[in-house]
């Protein structure tokens, strides 16, 4: 399997242009869209193309465990951003009446 | 199979970036993470395709939906200054990110030859093995991140407490 080939069958090169597509999906939506929501979901996306790069390149290695391991870690990260930064964005829309990311320029009032 | 897959994943994310309602833009993250689960179930590994839909689908978004509910902010609002310039340069920046890294990785000879001598290998990942691995060299980890989780925990309840 070569070039093309690989990407359409599904080989390591195919997942791997998926995850970096992905990427640069999460990255756009970070960086094109104000809404503060949007941009947390871009991160999350950022974060599940680093998993599918991660579990292919385990599964052409044989199925190597450790790889799952950090798969785990990185979606109990996951979770603690996503409390978190809801958290924030909540208290950043009763100060501001707004989530939009331009409109929180300044750390005053 | 692969390429179902793989155009869900894709499209659910193109999806979530163009789409103007908030909503709508969730309910495509959600098929994103339903297209990323089936990668994961075409990587041999089952497992980490049902924690994907647990965790991702059914945790997660769940939260972030019920927060832009909460919040009632269903459209974007409007710009105070749209800044074309900058928008523009991160759209060719990040074409050109993608481009390149995509011919780096078909360029790759390592990438190439772990191809060729993973397909022979079709390992299915399993709970056992992922149990062993995760309890007998990684404990220490596995206890930190249960910690992290509770100091989340509490420090989301502190974050949108008004008067503690």
């Amino acid at each position: 399997m070569t070039g093309m080939d690989a990407i359409l069958q599904g080989g390591l090169q195919g997942y791997l242009v998926v995850a970096l597509l992905l990427f640069a999906l999460g990255l756009a939506t970070v960086l094109l869209r104000r809404t503060l929501l949007l941009q947390f979901m871009g991160v999350e996306l950022m974060l599940n193309a680093a998993n599918v790069a991660l579990l292919a390149f385990a599964r052409f290695r044989g199925g190597d465990a450790q790889a799952m391991v950090f798969y785990l870690f990185i979606i109990a990260v996951a979770a603690c951003e996503a409390a978190v930064g809801l958290a924030l964005v909540i208290g950043l829309y009763r100060h501001r009446d707004s989530t939009d990311s331009d409109r929180a320029a300044s750390l005053k009032q | 199979m692969f390429i179902t897959f793989a155009l869900i994943t894709l499209l659910g994310a193109l999806g979530m970036l163009l789409q103007k309602n908030v909503i709508v833009a969730g309910l495509c993250m959600v098929a994103t993470f339903f297209g990323v689960a089936g990668l994961f179930l075409l990587l041999a590994n089952p497992v980490a395709a049902a924690l994907q839909v647990i965790v991702y689908t059914g945790a997660i978004m769940v939260l972030v939906l019920f927060v832009i509910m909460m919040l009632n902010s269903h459209e974007e609002e409007k710009a105070q200054s749209t800044r074309p310039i900058q928008r523009w340069v991160s759209v060719v920046l990040l074409v050109l990110l993608a481009i390149g890294a995509v011919k780096l990785v078909m360029s790759s000879p390592g990438v190439k030859s772990l191809a060729a001598s993973g397909a022979a290998m079709p390992q299915a990942m399993t709970l056992q093995k992922l149990g062993t691995a995760l309890f007998a060299d990684h404990l220490l980890g596995f206890e930190v991140a249960g910690l992290l989780l509770l100091a989340a925990m509490i420090g989301a309840v502190a974050l949108t407490k008004r008067n503690l």
